[in-house]
């Protein structure tokens, strides 16, 4: 063995394949499988897409980093079912390019945070989370509310993420200015095409508190208010521990 | 091929090359890093006999064992769920009354009340359940939808102005932005409001505005106000005659509260905490209220 | 620098500076309504100053002949400074970090100044910024002299340093407006990406063609290392990048895969960018000058052949264990698991090669600071790696997992095993590099080691409090079994901690700038004719003679 070696360690090139060779198996025989084992991904035929203002919203929650803080996956460990709520299934995160499971709770799990608290809570939270929080350590974003959010090029997000796989249709997608604008302000005609094409029980609210304008905080807390209610997979399946 | 040298020090060779003055001693592998890196794989591969370890195209290798982290907590979950059955299923089964008067079960409801109230609730309502601006103190005693157990448990199950069919639903209207009243009447009704907690005013406002304020406020807030400002129940109006204050008892915030209106959103709990749990909270509020000074 | 490279070589330089400042323009027109734009107008920043710079010094001489018998230095100095200038503004951000998690609100109004724009700066301005730059100078400097033969051009290792830290800017100011991919620690955006393969490309080849230059029959440990560091690396940061942009005048993109085959892939490369950036590159560090400035031979060949087919074999399989019982099938869990133990038989055999290395030469561990540095880098590297199999066993993971005890993890490897090495290789490379007989102070080298190690276990004591007190207040239960403690308790927990690791990281940052300063004032005092150590001459091409006749 040694010897062999004596003789290989005279060859960058031998050096360089051998390398290579040892360094991928690892990688191939991990990953490759993922996407032929029919179980990796559990069915969920009830769950949609992000709206164009969620996805919007989940750009910004990438854009300022709320993943360093911030974890998306709930352990199949008791005390966070007991906690957060039914673990998180892979699923769930299937249209998530790429995936924001995290790595560190700084603050606290997210995964199910939609629905949780109001909109109001939400945008006065990320105004300055110790106005309503006095304990909390997460950075204040007044920006938001004052930054008229980008909804020009967000057909071309759908398109890419179409092409990637996500199910989004040709009418989603030439529709996405108009939804992303009528899903925060509810009297608007735009706001019915979101329903239509997202499904009854879509959020459409002035989720900043006001509908004459489409701000970042709208698109962040449209995000925020679906977590974990894209699919009920997690709440159906009878060991997530979901409560009944 | 270099010359191999011994190293005076440890008596080792060396495998006879030398890199700008770097040379490499030959000196056999010890005993004990072999044992290790044997010991390691023997129990890596017993390992993976016992777990769901391998991959073999559409499926992997499920293990001796059959183990499977989601049937592990499923259990784990069951458990606990039984062990803690010996209080909650009184908890279920038991009124809020007979609870209240049995002080070990109040324990576990204080126990368990802590976090459910700190991970659910104290966000909007405080770690210490006393409010903030346009959150309600819980444990001051004063409470707009009531504060029997069942009332506080109603809230708590459908919400206020939430999503649920059963929610409780609040609007106080927003007589200047929607141009209800004007400016004058406003400044008046503010005025007579800001007097009914500040007995005998700042000073500030004459008799004459309190008097037109008060007209006001018997023509258009006493529906839900009561006629002495004392509020209601039914509809959540605030009482405004003592010195809680959801959005703040000051004329600013009292002009804010009028001109723009307020609709409080507290969210439903059915879909997310357990009836057990919703009751626990509900003992743990009046609780917190109850020792509160 | 330009008058180090032939006419040829200006000539080239110029036509890829030219062609960067082009592909400025393209990006800052096309981008002109996206934050693409402000990284088009950097780009052509940078392609103009090349320009500037080559065209300034094009008509100096061209350099002399006599340069082929000496190493081609100059850019391994200029990446020694560049390192420490990143190894100060990556610190310093990565202190201002810890201390808003203190003090949240020790910020500027700019959305730029929040801690989740400003962390991922601290890591990739101490990992790329910091590690690679000293990774890229000391492997040109241990590749030419355990090859004895200089660099083949004058060109490309030029091209490899200025290239990499465009990249790192690039990556840096784009968390700053806001670009990033969220991936962790592969954060920089399509452009970025494609841009580091080609300098990744350049940087393999120049290193395969010293090696080929080479008067040694065989080739050293350190450069096995620095090969699969190189190569690895690639392999990683090409598929974990894989994505689709929106158009080519936006600076966002879609990663090629969602959910959790993307969270394995993201998790194959975060552990392996440790492997073989923060590990297989320092080890190849390590390997060189620790015997170098012990004096002392490698313990055992034979141990440096498992270490590194181990290391190199065991450590691609492990990521898995940043997926602890996630949706993460349980079968892949169950690999890292036991690839995690198997890769501590390496580790340590790697750690002890280098300390045994030391039987003979402890006194000199007593007396000298800079060995002192290399020799306390092998032990926390054996700590960390130990702490790491540790941390990847199912239960353990489960309460140290989201926990600030990763982070202690982190910081014991960062700052006790790579900073270290680092600041050992600096100290013994910079006095030889810039021909003085010794550091302008020794003194300041001995203040720099002590500030360093009293930093390190400020930091690292203090994050396992906190991260173990975290990981416990999370799942204790109360004598009803039920939750004992909300998050925000935890939080309030945290407190004292974060104020401890804030402190312990200044002292750390205060020794970096100790040793900064130290490095500096050597730079400025007066050259002597003699190193504190006379390498190895270059040995001649044996083909072509160095002086021909006529020439
Ligand atoms: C410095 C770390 C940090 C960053 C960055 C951060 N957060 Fe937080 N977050 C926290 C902490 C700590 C808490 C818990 C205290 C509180 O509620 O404010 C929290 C709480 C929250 C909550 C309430 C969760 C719950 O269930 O109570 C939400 C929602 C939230 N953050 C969203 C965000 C978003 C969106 C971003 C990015 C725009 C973000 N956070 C960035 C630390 C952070
Ligand atoms: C998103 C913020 C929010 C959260 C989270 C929240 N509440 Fe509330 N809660 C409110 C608001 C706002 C009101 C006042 C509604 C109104 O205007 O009538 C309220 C009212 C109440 C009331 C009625 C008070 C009264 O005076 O009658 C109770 C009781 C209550 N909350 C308990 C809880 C409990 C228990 C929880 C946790 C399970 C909780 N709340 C979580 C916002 C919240
Ligand atoms: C339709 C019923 C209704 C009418 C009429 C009404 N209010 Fe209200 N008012 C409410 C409700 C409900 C709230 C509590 C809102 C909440 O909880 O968010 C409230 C809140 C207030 C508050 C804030 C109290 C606090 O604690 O901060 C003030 C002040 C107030 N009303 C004054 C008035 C005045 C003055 C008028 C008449 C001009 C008036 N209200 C008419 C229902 C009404
Ligand atoms: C002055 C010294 C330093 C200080 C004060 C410091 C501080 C920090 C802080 C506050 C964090 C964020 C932790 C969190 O999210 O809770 C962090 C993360 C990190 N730092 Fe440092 N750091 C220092 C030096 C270094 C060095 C020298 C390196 C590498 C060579 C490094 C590598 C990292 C890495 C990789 C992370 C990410 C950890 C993770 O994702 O878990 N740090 N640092
Ligand atoms: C045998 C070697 C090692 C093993 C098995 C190992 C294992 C681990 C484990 C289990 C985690 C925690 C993952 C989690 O729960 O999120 C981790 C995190 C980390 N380790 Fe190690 N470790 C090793 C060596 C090192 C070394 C030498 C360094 C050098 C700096 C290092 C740097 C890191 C970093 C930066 C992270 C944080 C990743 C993140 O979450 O961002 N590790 N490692
Ligand atoms: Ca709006
Ligand atoms: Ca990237
Ligand atoms: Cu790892």
């Amino acid at each position: 063995m040694f010897k062999t070696h004596y003789k290989l360690e005279r060859y960058s090139i031998g050096l360089a394949i051998g390398i290579i060779a040892v360094a991928s198996i690892g990688g191939i025989v991990e990953i490759a499988p993922l996407f032929t084992i029919h179980q990796t991904v559990e069915k969920a035929p009830d769950m949609r897409v992000y709206t164009p203002l969620e996805l919007a919203g989940r750009n910004i929650y990438i854009r300022e980093g709320c993943y360093a803080c911030h974890s998306q996956m709930i352990r199949t460990l008791r005390d966070e079912v007991e906690r957060y709520g039914p673990y998180s299934l892979a699923a769930e995160s299937q249209y998530d390019h790429p995936m924001l499971w995290g790595s560190k709770r700084t603050g606290p799990d997210l995964a199910r945070v939609g629905g949780k608290y109001s909109d109001q809570w939400q945008t006065e939270h990320l105004n300055n989370p110790r106005d309503v929080v006095p304990e909390s350590i997460m950075p204040a974003y007044p920006f938001l509310t004052r930054t008229e959010l980008r909804i020009d090029d967000l057909p071309k997000h759908l398109a890419t993420q179409k092409e990637l796989g996500v199910p989004y249709t040709d009418e989603m997608v030439a529709n996405a200015v108009g939804d992303a604008y009528g899903q925060a302000a509810p009297d608007s005609p735009q706001a019915e095409g979101v329903k239509a094409r997202y499904g009854d029980a879509t959020d459409i609210r002035a989720f900043d508190g006001n509908a004459a304008t489409v701000t970042e905080m709208d698109a962040l807390v449209a995000y925020l208010q679906i977590l974990g209610r894209l699919t009920d997979a997690a709440h159906k399946q009878e060991v997530t521990g979901g409560i009944k | 091929m270099g010359v191999i040298e011994r190293d005076p020090y440890t008596g080792h060779g060396t495998t006879g090359h030398e890199w700008n003055g770097v040379k490499e001693l030959n000196t056999a592998v010890p005993w004990l890093v072999w044992a290790f890196l044997i010991a390691s794989v023997v129990f890596s591969v017993t390992w993976w006999i016992l777990m769901p370890a391998w991959p073999l195209g559409t499926t992997y290798t499920k293990g001796l064992l059959g183990d499977d982290v989601r049937k592990d907590v499923a259990a784990h979950l069951q458990a606990a769920q039984e062990e803690r059955s010996v209080w909650t299923q009184r908890i279920d089964k038991e009124d809020f009354a007979a609870i209240q008067a049995d002080p070990a079960l109040m324990k576990d409801v204080r126990e368990t009340g802590h976090a459910l109230f700190g991970d659910n609730c104290a966000a909007c309502h405080g770690l210490k359940a006393t409010g903030g601006p346009g959150y309600p103190d819980l444990i001051d005693k004063k409470w707009l939808w009531g504060g029997t157990p069942d009332a506080v448990f109603e809230t708590i199950r459908a919400g206020v102005n939430s999503e649920h069919p059963d929610s409780r639903v609040s609007q106080m209207p927003a007589w200047g932005k929607d141009g209800m009243l004007d400016h004058t009447a406003i400044t008046d009704v503010v005025a007579y409001v800001h007097s009914l907690s500040h007995p005998g005013g700042d000073g500030k406002e004459s008799a004459d505005e309190l008097a037109a304020g008060q007209k006001v406020f018997a023509d258009n807030c006493a529906a839900c106000h009561g006629a002495d400002g004392k509020g209601s129940t039914d509809v959540g109006a605030p009482d405004l005659t003592d010195d809680f204050w959801l959005y703040g008892g000051d004329e600013a915030s009292i002009y804010d509260s009028v001109y723009d209106g307020r609709q409080g959103h507290m969210p439903t709990w059915e879909s997310r905490i357990s009836e057990t749990d919703r009751k626990i909270l509900t003992l743990y509020v009046l609780d917190l209220g109850r020792s509160s000074p | 620098m330009i008058s180090t490279m032939t006419i040829t070589e200006r000539q080239i330089a110029l036509l890829i500076s030219v062609l960067v400042a082009l592909c400025g323009i393209v990006l800052a027109a096309a981008g002109r309504h996206d934050p693409i734009g402000t990284h088009g107008l950097l780009i052509l920043l940078a392609g103009l100053a090349g320009t500037f710079f080559i065209l300034r010094g094009y008509y100096d001489p061209e350099p002399a002949p006599e340069r082929l018998t000496s190493y081609f230095d100059d850019p391994i100095k200029v990446g020694i400074v560049i390192s420490m200038i990143w190894a100060l503004v990556a610190m310093s951000v990565g202190d201002w970090v810890a201390w808003q998690l203190a003090y949240p609100d020790l910020r500027f109004d700019g959305a730029w100044s929040s801690f989740g724009r400003l962390r991922p700066i601290h890591t990739t301005g101490i990992i790329f910024g910091f590690g690679g730059n000293a990774l890229i100078a000391t492997s040109f400097h241990i590749m030419q002299r355990t090859s004895r033969a200089r660099m083949p051009d004058q060109l490309s290792p030029w091209f490899v340093l200025a290239g990499y830290n465009l990249f790192c800017v690039l990556a840096v100011t784009g968390y700053l407006i806001g670009i990033t991919q969220s991936k962790e620690y592969a954060e920089p955006e399509w452009y970025a990406d494609i841009w580091l393969v080609i300098v990744w490309v350049t940087y393999f080849v120049l290193y395969l063609r010293t090696l080929a230059r080479r008067k040694e029959p065989h080739i050293y440990v350190s450069n096995w290392y620095f090969l699969a560091f190189i190569l690895v690396v690639a392999m990683l940061h090409i598929v974990n990048n894989l994505a689709l942009p929106i158009s080519l005048g936006s600076s966002k993109s879609y990663s090629l895969f969602s959910g959790v085959q993307d969270a394995m892939v993201q998790w194959w490369y975060g552990h392996n960018a440790v492997a073989f950036f923060l590990t297989a590159g320092f080890l190849g560090m390590l390997y060189y000058y620790l015997p170098k400035r012990a004096a002392r031979p490698i313990y055992s060949y034979r141990m440096s052949i498992i270490g590194f087919w181990g290391i190199t074999f065991f450590y691609i399989w492990v990521g898995s264990h940043h997926l602890h019982y996630t949706a993460l099938p349980q079968w892949v869990q169950t690999l890292g698991v036991t690839f995690s133990m198997m890769l501590l038989i390496p580790s340590w055999i790697a750690a002890a090669n280098a300390l045994l290395t030391l039987n003979g030469a402890w006194h000199k561990v007593r007396d000298d600071a800079t060995l002192r540095f290399m020799t306390v880098a092998a032990v926390f590297y054996g700590l960390a790696t130990f702490e790491g199999s540790f941390l990847a066993i199912r239960p353990v993971n489960s309460l140290s997992h989201y926990t600030d005890w990763t982070v202690a993890h982190v910081h014991a490897g960062t700052l006790g095993w790579n900073s270290m090495i680092v600041f050992g290789a600096f100290y013994y490379l910079v006095p030889q590099l810039w021909k003085r007989p010794r550091m302008y102070s020794p003194a300041l080298v001995e203040v720099h080691f002590w500030l360093a190690i009293a930093g390190t276990f400020v930091y690292v004591f203090a994050m396992w409090n906190s991260g173990i007190t975290q990981g416990l207040m999370w799942r204790t239960y109360n004598d009803s079994g039920t939750l004992a403690y909300s998050f925000v308790d935890s939080l309030i927990a945290m407190h004292p901690y974060y104020i401890a690791r804030a402190f312990g990281g200044l002292l750390f940052l205060i020794g970096t700038a100790v040793g900064a300063y130290n490095i500096w004032m050597t730079m400025r005092t007066v050259p002597t004719v003699i190193g504190t150590q006379a390498d190895r001459p270059v040995m001649p091409e044996p083909s072509r003679p160095i002086l021909q006749a006529g020439e």
